[in-house]
């Protein structure tokens, strides 16, 4: 087990969104939570982020433990620098007002000391070919799956090893968003493990390995991608019938 | 190659036909005075606008560190070298003036950053309004601390400074201030520009832009707040010193509220983010304040009045966050700065 989630329950002052949370997730795999608006998806990949207060809640039970070491104590910065686990956040998040090719370079901040960075700039460019048309230009003239692309391509320059992924296909265009699930494969099949949180249930329970349901802090339903595409109840709730 | 060198054959020019003309006296000793305030205004605004501008934080007190740059390098400088009446006969040979004079002042830059850390570490909780109310009551801590030290003059001020100035020319007959503050000034602005290009200061933007989002991104958000603030203030440590040796005389009464006013108003005025903007904003800004002199109190009526238009109709300031290069595409031919 990579990451393991163990009964997760957090604050944001006094509200509680995640009311225990148990999951897990294996290297290699890629593991979906699906769950309406509302349902904590976005909390939970914030809380694996280690994100301060306001922005993440504060942890009252429970634990994240990832490689074996519970991470609580674990800085955001250091999730990200000695855990090799990035998070490309809901909404892109990328710096406008800087280049595409700054964005990449920015997510390098942690090892900008290591010698070998052209090679990964080349492998988020040969993923992404319209980053590299557009590299001098600033990200806020990207479109929209532009912009998404890039916030995925500017997570993987953190030389992580776990991607955790919230919402990737929101506004995107229906061929942009297959296009971006074909990367996400190709990227799997090269060993990342990806944590991805999803509306869009049909989509993601198609890529994925795996995936759990989530309704208001609890997760309702876990099981292989096609255990779960075969529930009716998730049929129902969030395949539209 | 004549591209690679141009910066600087045209800061040697420009300097050297300063000290030229000074030296000669083709230029009288006001319009020195004014072209060495327009120095000291440049790394002052500069110096902001990483905080406010690229940084995106709110800091109204950047007098404050201006002032303890300006003490600290004075009140050492008379100590050392200068005879006075607290502090008895000068500790060294006056003749190493010369050698000591940057020295002097960048310790009264280190000094006002070592204060604008005072100031770094609340801001890794709070940010914008309650940030600026920090910033100015630090301005005002600064200055009644001064106020109320009597042996250093109080609120009457210190001098003692033009004999520093006065032991400089006597080593080598050369006009050494507007020396000093030139090559500080572009110390200054290639200082920024170095910080503001390299990955840490794009760090600095990506807090401005979104600070949860850099620190996603592996960007250790707090050290890089501490290390801009301690740039900037001792930017302004450095503008003060300056300031404190071309009067020749400080009070801290020169270092209060409207003189951080008036380094924001160069700031918004010259473009949030813009290097090039600062620039050119503080030299305006040293010009206007010189030709509205013969106004006098009615000036703070006419400058606030401008900076109300400029905002009506140009809010982004003279240059936007954009550079000379960006709106000028063509300089880029003649000029590679780094």
């Amino acid at each position: 087990m990579l990451l393991s989630i163990e009964n997760l329950c957090v604050k944001y002052g006094n509200i509680q969104p995640l009311h225990g949370i148990t999951f897990h997730v294996n290297e290699g795999e890629i593991v979906t939570l699906i769950g309406a608006n509302g349902a904590g998806k976005t909390t939970i990949l914030y809380s694996i982020a280690r994100l301060p207060p306001p922005e993440a809640p504060r942890v009252i039970s429970g634990d994240i433990v990832f490689q074996g070491q519970s991470i609580l104590q674990t800085t955001p910065s250091d999730v990200v620098k000695n855990l090799h686990l990035a998070l490309s956040p809901e909404g892109r998040r990328i710096f406008g007002n800087l280049t595409v090719w700054e964005n990449l370079k920015l997510a390098t901040y942690a090892r900008a000391k290591e010698a070998d960075l052209g090679k990964e700039y080349d492998y988020v460019f040969t993923l992404f070919p319209r980053l590299k048309e557009r590299r001098n230009q600033r990200s806020e003239s990207l479109s929209g799956g532009e912009q998404q692309m890039l916030a995925v391509g500017r997570a993987l320059m953190t030389g992580c090893k776990t991607l955790l992924l919230d919402e990737p296909s929101m506004g995107l265009a229906p061929v942009l968003k297959y296009e971006l699930f074909r990367k996400l494969k190709q990227l799997n099949e090269e060993g990342m493990t990806i944590l991805l949180v999803e509306q869009n249930a049909n989509l993601a329970l198609h890529l994925a390995h795996r995936g759990y349901v989530l309704d208001t802090g609890t997760i309702v339903a876990a099981g292989t991608s096609a255990e779960l595409l075969g529930n009716p109840e998730v049929k129902k709730a969030y395949l539209g019938g | 190659m004549l591209r690679r060198y141009s910066v600087h054959l045209s800061l040697a020019t420009v300097g050297g036909l300063i000290v030229y003309l000074a030296h000669q006296e083709y230029i009288s000793l006001y319009i020195m005075s004014v072209l060495m305030f327009m120095g000291v205004n440049i790394i002052m605004s500069t110096s902001l606008n990483l905080v406010n501008g690229y940084m995106g934080e709110f800091s109204c007190g950047h007098g404050g560190f201006m002032c303890v740059g300006a003490y600290v390098s004075s009140l050492l400088g008379v100590w050392l070298f200068a005879g006075d009446k607290v502090f008895g006969a000068p500790l060294l040979n006056p003749k190493y003036t010369l050698y000591a004079f940057p020295l002097l002042i960048l310790v009264g830059g280190i000094a006002a950053a070592l204060a604008g850390l005072l100031v770094a570490i609340p801001s890794y909780k709070t940010r914008g309004d309650y940030l600026a109310i920090i910033t100015l009551a630090s301005n005002y801590i600064i200055i009644s601390v001064i106020e109320n030290i009597g042996a250093i003059g109080g609120s009457r001020g210190f001098m003692g400074m033009k004999q520093l100035i006065n032991a400089m020319g006597k080593s080598v007959d050369l006009p050494w201030m507007p020396i000093w503050v030139f090559l500080f000034t572009v110390f200054c602005i290639w200082l920024m520009r170095r910080y503001i290009s390299s990955t840490f200061g794009k760090g600095v933007i990506a807090i401005c832009q979104d600070e949860v989002a850099a620190e996603i991104m592996s960007v250790n958000t707090n050290k890089i707040k501490t290390i801009t603030f301690m740039v900037s203030s001792g930017m302004a440590g450095i503008a003060g010193g300056l300031f404190a040796y071309i009067l020749g005389y400080v009070n801290p009464g020169s270092f209060n509220i409207l003189k951080s006013t008036e380094v924001l108003v160069m700031v918004y005025l010259g473009g949030m983010g813009s290097l090039s903007g600062s620039v050119l904003s503080a030299i305006l800004f040293t010009i206007l304040l010189e030709l509205l002199r013969p106004l006098q109190i009615v000036k703070w009526i006419v400058i606030p009045l401008l900076l109300i238009i400029l905002m009506q109709f140009r809010p982004e300031g003279i240059m936007g966050n954009r550079e000379l290069g960006d709106i000028f595409p063509k300089l880029k031919k003649f000029y590679r700065f780094k």
